[in-house]
């Protein structure tokens, strides 16, 4: 039970970050060269990534729960 | 010399327009002048924000020179605004995708700033009568004709 | 050549991963060619010691950009996975004789050791495609599918995801969704949950085919802090139903002042296990919550990737994982990145080393280690270099070593004294080559 209330306060924590508490952090649209990069993407191999999903899946209670998008140039 | 009216204190500045780079000019990091744009009263001005990071720009950079080629006897100015913190990256770019209009450099993002850009890249149309028409958000190659059109209706005027 | 909508590549891999449009470029160190088609390849190999599992992979990603930002990704995999793993059965100072999940022969264990099981030699093929595009100018949606078969099993999955950016794209907010029905046709038939090995030839206890469910959801905040500086939470929510024990794994019945495996009396003339095994019995349904965040943060040519994932469930699981990577570039072409991994995880509240004999049946209980307590570090370096053509190729190796404990109340009688829970070493080594055409 006390699991899921903290489930729920990161939930709601997560809600207000993208709701409210972001609009004045970041960068400006030109400012992106270094977030264009490959190795700065959240997910920079994404094979790499499946494999080891793979392996640590097949070995432990535990799967998933990451990644997708963000970050990056922003271009378009 | 008319300007829009956020320009207007920029314009008491009254500096000369920027400089003309050259596509193969190297060096570290620099921003122009301010832009001064009493240069080109009666032309349609397309100032156009690139990255050398941006891939849509390297998209872009065929069809503004089709399009500078196409209606530059009929008024058309095209300004690349180089957004790269090292002019040594924007060279790199150009290198490969050469440009037949003129670039200028505003790694501080001052020109940015103000001409409020909020993506990369955006392109920015300015009438005859140096009032902002048009703006496009990013390059999409599948709105090339639109773009366009929106070209020669600033070149109507 | 650089690696484009890495992230639009990711939905098709992870499940119900969401992949953002963000079209990424670096210069490269040649001219910028920009590839119809760029694929990854990699091998890998992945061992155990003590005879384990030893596991040979040929793995491809490829990527074909159309124009406008939409992006077709299809991967395939090949599995050659041998060896052994163990059975759940516990060791004690005598041989054991098990029948084989076929039931078709007996094996004997020698005392004193972890009984493995080592009927392991199967093939495995995974595919997937995904679509993304995007939505209006803020927005992208993902498509795809999933399927991979193996001898017993086999999985059909769908997957979608939708995202938006805001704040100058400074903030991207996604959910994703992913379905997923798989059929599990083990070797002899699916045993019923809790109820005996028996000897050769008696399969009487078996079940058809049996299938398994999914739905994963996750929801994603990626903000940027500034230009070095990424940082992404995600809430994970994942529902299991159906088949979910594992269909070669046992439990031992022990007596309960010895902790020993009950004998059991032989069937004359036929071939049987030498002691009393029960076939493991799970909830038929598992719910997850994970909360997953991370950081990658650029220092000057270098990155540092940190990531912690927190699970809990409702077999009482929970766990914690932390991840670091540091990317080091040198030399202009080619960096090297050592990577740590820490994990750690409570066992599922019907988890057993063995089953009392005289005491009735709990209504679920496995001894599968995979659902013990125990804590897990890797430990690896990858090294890669970009070639002049723009190719790139890279290799890694890693150790991943577990061990687990088994709490005191688990234990029976002489188990206390013995090593109970498998301990695991491994050996991880890739190596890939990507390039474009």
């Amino acid at each position: 039970m006390k699991k899921l209330i903290m489930i729920r306060r990161a939930l709601i924590a997560m809600l207000l970050i993208s709701l409210a508490g972001c609009s004045s952090m970041g960068v400006e649209p030109w400012e992106r060269d270094v977030l264009a990069k490959d190795e700065m993407q959240l997910i920079a191999d994404p094979l790499e990534v499946a494999i080891d999903e793979h392996i640590y899946f097949s070995k432990e209670a535990s799967s998933g729960g990451r990644g997708f998008g963000g970050g990056g140039c922003g271009c378009n | 010399m008319a300007m829009f009216g956020s320009l207007r204190l920029f314009a008491k500045r009254l500096l000369i327009t920027a400089l003309v780079a050259l596509p193969f000019a190297f060096g570290t990091a620099r921003a122009d002048e301010p832009l001064d744009l009493s240069a080109y009263d009666g032309k349609v001005v397309v100032l156009d924000f690139w990255a050398s990071w941006c891939v849509p720009c390297r998209r872009s950079f065929p069809w503004m020179n089709d399009m500078q080629a196409k209606y530059g006897a009929d008024g058309l100015v095209i300004i690349g605004v180089n957004m790269d913190a090292e002019a040594g990256d924007a060279s790199k770019f150009l290198a490969d995708f050469p440009a037949n209009f003129k670039i200028i450099y505003d790694s501080d993002g001052e020109l940015a700033r103000q001409y409020d850009v909020v993506a990369m890249p955006s392109s920015y149309i300015i009438g005859r009568d140096g009032k902002q028409v048009a703006r496009h958000l990013g390059f999409k190659v599948k709105k090339q004709d639109e773009y366009e059109a929106l070209l020669r209706e600033a070149l109507a005027q | 050549m650089k690696r484009k909508n890495s992230k639009s590549v990711a939905a098709t891999l992870t499940t119900a991963t969401c992949a953002l449009l963000g079209t990424t470029t670096t210069t490269p160190v040649n001219a910028q060619e920009e590839h119809a088609w760029e694929f990854d390849t990699a091998l890998l190999y992945y061992g155990e010691g003590d005879s384990r599992v030893q596991d040979a992979s040929v793995n491809l990603l490829a990527v074909r950009n159309f124009v406008d930002d939409r992006v077709l990704s299809l991967t395939l995999g090949v599995d050659s996975l041998t060896g052994a793993t163990p059975i759940g059965a516990v060791p004690f100072d005598g041989p054991q004789t098990f029948t084989s999940p076929s039931g078709l022969r007996v094996k004997t264990r020698p005392a004193n050791e972890i009984p493995l099981d080592d009927s392991f030699l199967d093939t495995r093929v995974a595919f997937s495609a995904g679509w993304q595009q995007p939505w209006g100018r803020l927005s992208s949606f993902n498509a795809g599918v999933s399927a991979s078969k193996e001898y017993d099993y086999l999985h059909l999955g769908a997957n979608f995801k939708l995202a938006h950016d805001f704040n100058k794209r400074n903030t991207t907010v996604s959910l994703g969704l992913a379905f997923s029905s798989d059929e599990l046709d083990p070797v002899g038939g699916a045993p019923q949950a809790l109820t005996s090995m028996l000897d050769v030839g008696d399969l009487s206890n078996r079940l058809g085919s049996q299938s398994k469910d999914v739905l994963d959801v996750v929801l994603g905040v990626s903000q940027i802090i500034n230009r070095n500086l990424v940082v992404q939470l995600n809430y994970s929510y994942s529902s299991a139903d159906g088949y979910l024990n594992d269909p070669y794994k046992i439990v031992s019945l022990v007596d309960p002042v010895s902790g020993d495996p009950v004998p059991r009396v032989p069937t004359p003339g036929v071939d049987g296990p030498s002691h009393e095994y029960l076939f493991e019995g799970r909830p038929d349904q598992r719910t997850k919550h994970s909360i997953y965040g991370q950081a990658k943060y650029y220092m000057n040519g270098k990155v540092l990737d940190a990531s912690y994932r927190y699970m809990t469930d409702d077999w009482d699981v929970d766990s914690h994982t932390v991840d670091l990577r540091y990317r080091w570039p040198f030399s202009g072409q080619s960096y090297i990145e050592p990577h740590v991994r820490y994990y750690t995880q409570t066992h599922a509240d019907f988890y057993r080393t063995s089953l009392d004999s005289s005491a009735p049946l709990p209504a679920y209980a496995s001894a599968d280690y995979r659902l013990g307590e125990f804590d897990a570090i890797t430990v690896g370096v990858k090294y890669g270099r970009q070639l002049q053509s723009g190719n790139e190729w890279s290799a890694r190796v890693e150790f991943y070593t577990s061990s687990g404990s088994v709490p005191a109340d688990l234990l029976i009688g002489n188990q206390a004294g013995r090593e109970i829970y498998p301990d695991l070493n491994a050996i991880i080594a890739q190596f890939s080559y990507s390039f474009g055409w």
